[in-house]
């Protein structure tokens, strides 16, 4: 069956040998002179006796399916926004992004009307703009035409 | 004494003075706008701020930069209460009971306490950093790397008390935390780890990044699809200030803050950040009713939020009195001494006591300042929360974003916050406890390198562990404490933790 | 169909103006000058006065942008592989010429190579000087050089870090002396002086600025300079190359850089700035109050110092090699 705390126990413990997998290409140097590999292998094995532990000890844990993932795909969305966020910064520049970005949280994730979306996308774009970049001088991307 | 309360007085009439006063609390009201952004801390603020500082005199530009650092300080409890993001990566451990409290309908209450118990911890500070920097300052330039690794050991052991469920998830989270810290330029040899090529991630993942995503993203993550939207709640004005109980809970733990982050910042390095863990875990260890913590337990509010505030004068020390550059944000600071042509240096002091007891006095007007400031702002913040969440979530998120991205102007910091918030997200599934791992990310480093440098620096041998005073002391009270809690596991059958980790389950971390 | 063409038209013509335009008229647009080290440091105060005075003189806002990470790797990346067009420039330090060599002896693809920039002026080049505690038994230099020929690997020195610039002075000195000292590296230069103020090291290669006030107090005690001449705030610190030493050698300097391929008049126009920036009396009182000379290069001359700096360091990288961890 699966509990959480298998399937955190299952990634933790695969994550830990992936890191030991990766540290074979650093010299490990010795005990007295510990090169780079030396406490990222050290600590990978450490996650790998935790992992099991968990596994084994845990403690209780639910079975998968009892934890609400009622909300998943909200999250994925929001998750989704971000990462545009990321790509266009840079791109299109900052008020651009956070405009269009906002703009698809709050008019089609939360379907909020047109009105209160377009306000309140282009109002906290420019709004946080202003306050860094004019007031505080923090630099933020500019995209095309200036934006 | 006498010659101190004239130096004093000096000091004030500097201080007081309408010019420098303005820039103080310039520096404050920005300082209050930077910590309550999320991710941006007080180092990147008096860092985007310091060319700003290149027009005015020395005293005004100190003044001004020093008010960004602790009015910073003041900052990041807000979103760390409101909305469990932590403001900087030190008010990470005030998420966790103050947003509880801020659940449970006592938001007010623990802004009010966070703000008082920082001004008391502010005020006291500098009151230490005015009678006692010289020495002090001697004292913790005594602390090189045998030092720091046996007192960052010690931070580990905080850990163990960190978190509310199993001992194993947390260690397992913890250790999580410290490989994430791996990543990066080893800076002993020169090795990229785990980088795969992106010259950004030469420095690290960036605790700024991973506290944000792991904190407040994953909150928001988990909440805004929620069926049943969180309540919005509408306190009255008598429920905005603490209770009595709450005052008299919040005493001790205010005052022990104030000691301890003192101490912890004196310590050149970028240990100050880890007083508010450390404070967190006292408060945990000493309590009396432990199991309130992680449920809003108002100490877990006032220990962390004092912690922070006193280690900032903490840190001033070794740069006021001997020029050394203790840390971060000490270097900005003296490098913006060193613009306006102030030498740093020992005699600072001496030759420059207008800027030295001007800086001390700003400090108190700074700091009740702040508390004027931010009293009647709680008010205001809590009305933030009777926005409708689909609506104030957006806003929220983009100030993650612009936080996050504007410490290093880097994209892929904005991405690492995208990547702990799906991690986030997933361990509060799972039922893991998100804060050990924040730890291990600013520790691991330091660890790391704090060990080979000094194996470094006695070719090898362990033994300078052993020949080195204070690095002997630490270790020896963290063996102590650790048999402690191995003595009361094995008299007291089941530990309390895994008792109360039973009791809980099925409720929502 | 016909008014599709006049449209193309119109634009085909507007960006034939605009690049006529853009480099008839440089700069039209604010310019980035790029500082890959965080605030406060070397690079970063040079940087300021630098963009001020030539917002002054190029009539157009200069911006400093802080661009942080692996050494300064992370912001010449970003110049190196910017559109070069002159709106992008960087503020280097000496450590451009080490970080493609580092790369290579670990090989791994270099992060960029000192091909990819076109040098545009020297600003600053201060040569590093060797300090001890002032309660050390060494008053002079040869003092501490014989000392290190006796006890192999038994004095200690701090770095800003591995393969860095306060690394690599020292590397180019136990190779002149022929000495081995034990290196303690620590992340930056502001630790790698608090360790040696709290005594757990025993000499620090530095940039004369920081530790001027704490040599004035008595705390530290400078022994040589690493430079052709003395450093002018420190007239009686002889230099190696007086000692006998003269290939210990090494400038931490600060120089503007354009990327590779960047127009020639736009380079000449940014040249000829440069040479009013020094001239500039705001950017003298800065450099001054830093404690920083101003030592201007340019053209040939900058080439050929920058030529037989990178030479220096690449040799000096390849002789350190990979940190042996037994």
């Amino acid at each position: 069956m699966l509990t959480t705390n298998r399937v955190a126990a299952v990634t933790l413990g695969a994550l830990a040998v992936v890191v030991l997998f990766e540290s074979r290409k650093l010299p490990l140097g010795s005990l007295h002179n510990p090169g780079p590999a030396y406490m990222p292998v050290l600590l990978a094995l450490a996650l790998l006796v935790f992992a099991i532990l968990v596994g084994a000890y845990g403690g209780a844990s639910r079975g998968l399916g009892a934890v609400g993932w009622s909300e998943w795909r909200h999250a994925a969305a929001i998750l989704g926004t971000c990462a545009f966020a990321a790509i266009a910064l840079e791109r299109l520049g900052y008020r651009l992004t956070m405009a269009i970005a906002l703009g698809f949280l709050i008019g089609v994730i939360e379907r909020q009307g047109v009105f209160v979306t377009l306000t309140l996308a282009v109002a906290l774009a420019a709004g946080s703009y202003l306050l860094f970049d004019t007031l505080l001088r923090v630099p933020l991307p500019r995209g095309p035409f200036g934006l | 004494m006498t010659e101190t309360v004239h130096n004093l007085l000096l000091g004030f009439s500097v201080a007081l003075s309408p010019p420098v006063l303005l820039y103080a609390f310039v520096g404050c009201v920005v300082g209050t706008i930077v910590g309550v952004l999320p991710g941006v801390g007080p180092l990147a603020g008096i860092s985007l701020l310091l060319p700003a500082t290149f027009g005015l005199d020395a005293t005004k530009a100190i003044v001004m930069l020093a008010g960004i650092y602790y009015g910073a300080m003041y900052g990041g409890s807000t979103t760390s209460i409101l909305m469990r993001i932590p403001g900087e990566a030190a008010s990470v451990m005030t998420c966790i009971d103050g947003y509880a409290m801020a659940r449970k309908g006592r938001a007010g209450a623990a802004l009010a306490i966070a703000a008082v118990g920082s001004y008391v911890a502010g005020t006291v500070s500098v009151v230490a950093l005015m009678f006692l920097a010289p020495p002090l300052a001697s004292f913790a330039l005594r602390f090189g790397p045998p030092e720091y690794f046996a007192l960052l050991i010690l931070g580990l052991l905080v850990l163990a008390y960190m978190s509310s469920g199993s001992m194993v998830k947390a260690l397992a989270m913890a250790t999580l935390g410290l490989l994430l810290g791996m990543i990066g330029i080893d800076q002993m040899t020169g090795y990229f780890r785990f980088a795969y090529g992106v010259v950004e991630l030469g420095d690290g993942i960036g605790v700024v990044p991973v506290a944000v995503g792991l904190f407040g993203l994953s909150e928001i993550l988990a909440t805004a699809g929620q069926e049943t939207p969180p309540a919005v709640i509408k306190p009255t004005l008598r429920e905005l200030l603490p209770s009595r109980q709450e005052w008299k809970d919040a005493n001790w733990p205010i005052w022990r803050g104030t000691v301890l982050g003192f101490l912890i910042g004196i310590i050149p390095g970028s240990a100050h950040i880890i007083s508010s863990f450390v404070s967190y875990a006292v408060e945990r260890r000493l309590a009396r009713r432990p199991e309130e913590f992680g449920q809003g337990a108002v100490a877990g509010v006032a220990g962390p939020e004092s912690a922070n505030n006193s280690a900032t004068s903490g840190a001033f020390v070794p740069m006021l009195a001997l020029g050394v550059p203790s840390g971060p944000i000490p270097a900005v600071m003296l490098a913006a001494m060193m613009v306006h042509g102030v030498s740093p240096g020992p005699l600072l002091i001496k030759q420059q006591p207008e800027l030295f007891w001007g800086f001390i006095a700003s400090m108190y007007v700074g700091n009740v300042v702040l508390l004027i400031l931010n009293l009647p702002l709680v008010g205001v913040f809590v009305n933030l929360l009777r926005v409708p969440y689909p609506l104030l979530y957006p806003g929220i998120l983009v100030f993650c974003i612009l936080g996050v991205y504007a410490v290093n102007s880097s994209v892929v910091d904005v991405w690492i916050m995208l990547v702990m918030g799906l991690v986030g997200y997933l361990l509060r599934k799972l039922e893991f406890e998100p804060a050990p791992i924040v730890l291990g990310v600013i520790l691991a480093p330091m660890i790391e390198m704090a060990l080979r440098q000094s194996l470094a620096m006695s070719d090898g041998h362990y033994a300078i562990f052993l020949t080195r005073p204070i690095a002997t002391t630490l270790l020896a009270v963290g063996v102590v404490l650790v048999s402690l809690s191995f003595r009361s596991l094995v008299t007291r059958g089941l530990d309390w933790r895994t008792r109360m980790a039973m009791a809980e389950k099925g409720e929502e971390l | 169909m016909r008014r599709a063409r006049v449209l193309v038209g119109v634009v085909a013509l507007a960006v034939v103006a605009g690049i006529a335009g853009a480099q008839e008229s440089y700069p039209t647009r604010p310019i980035t000058l790029v500082a890959p080290f965080p605030p406060g440091g070397v690079a970063d105060l040079t940087a300021r006065p630098v963009a001020a005075s030539l917002e002054k003189i190029l009539k157009t806002p200069v911006g400093v942008v802080n661009k942080t990470g692996a050494a300064g790797a992370v912001g010449m990346q970003y110049v190196a592989t910017s559109r070069p067009d002159g709106y992008t420039l960087l503020l280097a330090l000496s450590s451009i010429s080490i970080i493609p060599e580092a790369d290579k002896i670990f090989g791994r693809p270099p992060a960029f190579t000192i091909e990819q920039f076109a040098p545009i002026a020297l600003v600053s080049a201060d040569p590093t000087v060797l300090v001890v505690r002032a309660e050390s038994p060494w008053k002079t230099a040869r003092e501490f050089i014989e000392d290190a020929q006796k006890r192999p690997g038994q004095i200690s020195y701090s770095s800003s870090g591995v393969y860095g610039t306060l690394h690599m002075a020292m590397a180019l000195l136990e190779h002149a002396a022929n000495v081995k000292l034990r290196h303690v590296p620590y992340a930056g230069a502001g630790p790698a002086l608090t360790a040696i103020l709290g005594g757990h090291v025993d000499a620090l290669a530095s940039g004369p600025a920081v530790v001027l006030p704490h040599l004035k107090a008595g705390k530290l005690r400078a022994l040589a300079g690493w430079g052709e001449a003395r450093v002018a705030s420190l007239p009686d610190v002889p230099t190696f190359k007086e000692l006998g030493y003269p290939d210990a050698e090494f400038y931490i300097w600060a120089g503007v850089f354009a990327g590779k391929g960047t127009p020639e008049p736009i380079l000449t126009r940014l040249r000829d700035a440069m040479r009013q920036v020094v001239a500039d009396p705001d950017f003298k009182g800065a450099m001054d109050k830093l404690e920083t000379p101003i030592v201007f290069k340019q053209g040939e001359e900058f080439q050929r110092f920058f030529d037989a700096d990178a030479r220096r360091l690449a040799a000096g990288v390849r002789r350190v090699g990979r940190i042996e961890t037994k």
